[in-house]
């Protein structure tokens, strides 16, 4: 058995494989890890790339793949894409949920029959509350969107990031995603990431790389440890979880992971729930 | 043949701002904390950091062949502070001063070597003056300079195999340092202060 293969088994490194398809976003989250938002570089990674990737991941042993950004749905050929990558692993999409008019919701019916779930930001049972950290109308688009994609026969989760849960909110909360036709164990509740503009913000808990679950996470600029790992500050890029600029083959990055892994403290498990 | 060492243009050394962000403890990538962990590590790895998987590969590399081997440290001193000053590198060059002295070379020497003084007025020694101008040789890279240098350089092959390989090496640091100008530690400016360098 590999190296790769034993970390995988036992968990110690994740089985997804993340590609970050692009930074930029249609909107500016006041959390944003990224600080992505209409105008920021579009760093994309490019399609045939992400691709080539999946090949190689799953000729390695990954088992999922995970696509985030930015919003991955501002690439133009993203539901395609997706179903091309779902032919080879099982693909999780991090959206946020409001680009899915009628156009796209067409696009996307051929991904009912694909391994493809989308999870998609909703913060707070109340709009105004949710709105003010995800912009203007995100909650009535994100309502809307949830019961259309399944209806199509997508797969949807749900994921909440919160600074700091209210039980009473985080209860209406999931009351509203139960009626929208999301179950119990599609509803994540994380909290917000001291990284990014959060950082700038003085919001969220700060992660040493040890409460970050490793998962090898590829960009346009190099392999990071962790999808929290390539975020931008001041608009420039974090490199402290940079693993490696060299993303191909995937075995380079793969090693330098390995290379951490295997100086990481025994018992360094992740405490802060980050996923 | 004697050990002349020909005139060579040892060209001024620019300073100015580094052309890149060098990073620090904070910014530095899972692979790279160690070389961080006890304080600066200085501006070739700090710069190298950008590309992490650059730092595994070239230390151990530069190491090997600018770090102790069985040539003293004197003779690799002088190989790497005159083919700096040759270069005009300024980074290396006033690293390397400091080196130089601490590897037992005197004041007047360094300058020699740096192009303040003739060559020949400060080297006595013939095998140190035709080292001198095989590193001028090799760094300025004219094929008759080459062979004439070679004449009087009386080592064997082992000697000129890591010998030469210093002089390149060191151009390639030169380089390096030069295009992305890398700026002087504030140890070694005060030290070449203290000596008047
Ligand atoms: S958090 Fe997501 S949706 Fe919000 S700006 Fe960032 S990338 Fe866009």
């Amino acid at each position: 058995m590999t190296a790769l293969a034993q970390a995988l088994a036992k968990g110690s490194l994740g089985n997804r494989l993340w590609l970050y398809s692009n930074y930029h976003c249609n909107l500016t989250c006041t959390y944003c890890l990224t600080e992505s938002g209409p105008l920021v570089s579009r760093r994309e990674l490019d399609p045939d790339t992400m691709v080539d990737l999946a090949h190689e991941a799953r000729a390695l042993g990954f088992t999922q793949l995970g696509i985030t950004g930015g919003e991955p749905f501002l690439i133009p050929h993203m539901p395609e894409l997706l179903l091309e990558l779902s032919r080879v692993l099982p693909v999780l999409v991090l959206t946020n949920g409001t680009l899915f008019r009628r156009a796209l919701l067409d696009r996307m019916a051929p991904l009912a029959d694909a391994d493809v779930t989308l999870q998609i930001s909703l913060d707070h049972p109340d709009p105004v509350a949710n709105d003010v950290m995800r912009g203007p109308q995100n909650f009535r688009k994100v309502v809307d969107a949830v019961p259309a994609l399944l209806r199509h026969g997508i797969g949807v989760r749900i994921a909440t990031t919160v600074e700091d849960p209210d039980a009473d909110d985080l209860a209406r909360l999931c009351a509203l995603h139960r009626n929208l036709g999301i179950t119990d164990d599609d509803h994540i509740v994380r909290p917000i990431l001291r990284r990014g503009r959060a950082r700038t913000g003085d919001m969220g808990v700060v992660a040493r790389y040890l409460d970050l679950p490793p998962e090898l996470t590829v960009t346009a600029d190099g392999a990071f440890w962790s999808p929290f790992g390539p975020t931008v500050t001041g608009g420039v890029l974090d490199t402290d979880l940079l693993l490696t600029r060299t993303v191909r083959p995937l075995q380079r990055p793969v090693q330098a992971m390995l290379t951490v892994l295997g100086a990481r403290p025994e018992g360094a498990d992740s405490t802060l729930n980050i996923r | 043949m004697s050990a002349a060492v020909p005139p060579v243009d040892v060209p001024t050394r620019p300073g100015g701002a580094p052309r890149i962000t060098l990073i620090d403890a904070a910014s530095a990538g899972l692979l790279l904390r160690q070389h961080f962990s006890s304080g600066d590590p200085g501006p070739v790895i700090a710069s190298l950091a950008h590309v992490p998987e650059l730092v595994g590969p070239t230390l151990p590399f530069l190491g090997a062949v600018l770090g102790p081997s069985w040539i003293p440290a004197r003779e690799k001193e002088i190989v790497i502070l005159r083919t700096s000053a040759v270069m005009g590198c300024r980074y290396c060059t006033e690293a390397h001063s400091v080196v130089a002295l601490d590897s037992g070379l005197n004041v007047r020497e360094v300058r020699a070597l740096r192009g303040e003084l003739p060559v020949g007025d400060v080297f006595t020694a013939e095998e140190e003056r035709a080292l001198v101008a095989w590193c001028d040789a090799v760094a300025q890279g004219a094929e008759a300079d080459i062979r004439q240098a070679r004449q009087v350089l009386d080592v064997d092959d082992a000697r000129l195999v890591e010998l030469t390989l210093l002089v390149a090496t060191t151009v390639m640091l030169n380089r390096y340092a030069t295009a992305l100008a890398l700026p002087t530690s504030l140890d070694v400016r005060e030290r070449l202060l203290r000596e008047d360098l």
